[in-house]
């Protein structure tokens, strides 16, 4: 065989794969190309964002009413904001305790009934956003905060019966198949050979289920369900855009503090087993 | 092992364990306390029972829900294509965005440890402590109305995320390919194209579908601020009272995400 005449171009994909995948990016690329137009996004508007953003911030925004930030009734609302984060989390954690055991294909009790039945639950109260399950606990049980600690029950519901969920999955089987060995029932295996297994990770979850329950508790108020997104919804029907400046920038800061302080719990625990 | 010494061993574990339930109890204690405590001002002090009604008014609104208004569906399918191609442009403009913001956050690859890494690190944080119900209302009012809005404050609640597990890939690499190339000459963008970005794209585009699943979530309710898809439906069902319409409404969100997970599912597996 004579030495390579030609010299061979290697590529990563053959001949069918290669054009599928073009085709695939091709029709991607040309569906975004539509959506643009299809969604009649006005691109010149970019081009003004900055200077609008700039002259926003500078006239309407500026200077920030951080005296407002210090009224009783807003430090209050601070306050039921955390309330009502806390209390969400907690009660959606509870709850999402036995669904994540029941929604873990492997340590399900039932595969048949409880574990389709545990899926769909999580599954539709993540799907739903929390704003959404605001607005009709608002319409239904009116104004306040019960309202919204409920719809952060079920939006932390979904979102830790998740994470707790897909960490049972990830268990060694080794515990359970011995505490089973010795005759346990599903709750005393549960207890015995999957907590101690998922006990730290839980912890981390937890602590992170109250960080996404406290940055959602700041907005909730914002469709009537009491706390700080109350007083942001106020004022921004009224214009009062100083005012909205400085809650704004209150959010950020307290839901700021409160992510740096959840990654050091969060260190912590997974330090301290 | 004598038997006294294992009695010894056996007190101490004993002990112990008996200090280490007793210091959970007091953690278990003041969870519990402080729960009693914000449920108090929630249920008593916030919450007038007697406008509530009895549990037959709250199941009565609650019934008012629960019908199909399938009048509203030939409307309906206009807003479900724009919801989801804002949650696709959103997510798309915010992996654009986020490059410079990796590229400042990633340890191993800043240019400088003491000003761009933790002001990368900051704009990751900044980024996701926006709820983006505010991202919306600042877009909003720089852009006007409609979905472009939408679409940059999706951008900007995306950033963090994919920002984040981006950077944590990109300082787990394994340097070994990096200094082969560095070794044959390559230069710094070379490395980034041959030693680290193959090693990253698995973890990164699959962040990315990850983000783009939790966007059409976001953009379903970006209209309720004004930023255009089904979320203007749905304000407009509910100031009309139309409760069925609402269901309807809620019922086509559910099918569009259901269908986003499923193309997502089959996405991540087609490209990792």
């Amino acid at each position: 065989m004579p030495a390579a005449a030609t010299a061979r171009t290697w590529s990563r994909y053959r001949y069918p794969a290669s054009l599928f995948r073009f085709l695939a990016l091709l029709a991607a690329l040309v569906f975004v190309g539509y959506a643009f137009v299809y969604l009649d996004v006005r691109l010149e508007r970019l081009l003004d964002l900055f200077q609008r953003l700039g002259t926003l911030l500078a006239d309407r925004y500026y200077p920030p009413d951080f005296a407002f930030l210090s009224t009783p009734r807003y430090l209050g609302s601070i306050l039921d904001s955390v309330q009502m984060a806390y209390l969400g989390a907690l009660a959606g954690i509870l709850l999402a305790i036995p669904l994540a055991w029941f929604a873990s294909y492997n340590m399900t009790p039932s595969r048949r009934v409880l574990y389709p039945l545990a899926r769909l639950i999580i599954m539709s109260c993540r799907a739903v956003h929390e704003m959404i399950w605001t607005i009709l606990f608002v319409s239904i049980l009116g104004f306040g905060m019960l309202a919204g600690v409920l719809a952060l029950t079920l939006f932390c519901l979904g979102f830790a019966g998740k994470l707790l969920s897909e960490e049972v999955e990830a268990i060694d089987k080794g515990p359970v198949e011995a505490i089973r060995a010795t005759g346990a029932n599903e709750l005393q295996v549960f207890v015995y050979a999957v907590l101690p297994q998922v006990r730290v990770a839980w912890t981390g979850i937890s602590i992170y289920t109250w960080d996404v329950a406290f940055r959602a508790a700041t907005v909730v108020g914002f469709f009537g369900a009491g706390g700080m997104g109350w007083y942001l919804q106020r004022h921004v029907q009224q214009l009062d855009n100083q005012r909205v400046a400085a809650i704004i920038i209150s959010i950020v800061a307290l839901v700021l503090a409160s992510e740096i302080a959840s990654a050091w719990a969060r260190a912590a625990v997974a330090k301290g087993k | 092992m004598s038997a006294a010494a294992m009695a010894l061993q056996v007190e101490a574990v004993r002990r112990s364990r008996k200090q280490r339930w007793r210091r959970s109890l007091g953690f278990y204690g003041l969870i519990a306390a402080l729960a009693l405590v914000s449920a108090y001002t929630v249920l008593v002090v916030d919450t007038d029972w007697a406008r509530l009604g009895s549990l037959g008014a709250v199941l009565k609104s609650v019934g008012r829900f629960l019908a199909i208004d399938w009048s509203l569906i030939p409307h309906l399918v206009e807003p479900v294509l724009e919801t989801f191609m804002m949650a696709c442009i959103g997510t798309l403009v915010g992996a654009i965005l986020c490059i410079p913001v990796i590229w400042m956050g990633a340890l191993n690859i800043t240019p400088s440890r003491w000003i761009a890494y933790p002001l990368g690190r900051f704009l990751m944080t900044f980024s996701r402590s926006i709820h983006e119900i505010v991202w919306a209302l600042i877009f909003v009012s720089a852009v006007g109305l409609g979905s472009l809005a939408g679409i940059l404050a999706l951008a900007m609640r995306s950033i963090g995320f994919i920002a984040k597990i981006t950077a944590e890939a990109i300082e787990n690499v394994d340097p070994k390919p990096i200094e082969a190339i560095r070794a044959v000459g390559g230069n710094g963008l070379q490395v980034l194209r041959y030693g680290i970005m193959p090693q990253v794209l698995p973890v990164v585009l699959g962040t990315i579908i990850f983000e783009w699943d939790i966007n059409i979530r976001r953009s379903a309710i970006m209209g309720l601020v004004g930023a255009g898809g089904l979320g203007l439906t749905f304000h407009r069902q509910m100031v009309m009272f139309n409760y069925p319409g609402v269901t309807t409404v809620i019922l086509s969100i559910l099918l569009l995400i259901v269908v986003g997970e499923v193309a997502s599912h089959y996405v991540r597996k087609a490209v990792t």
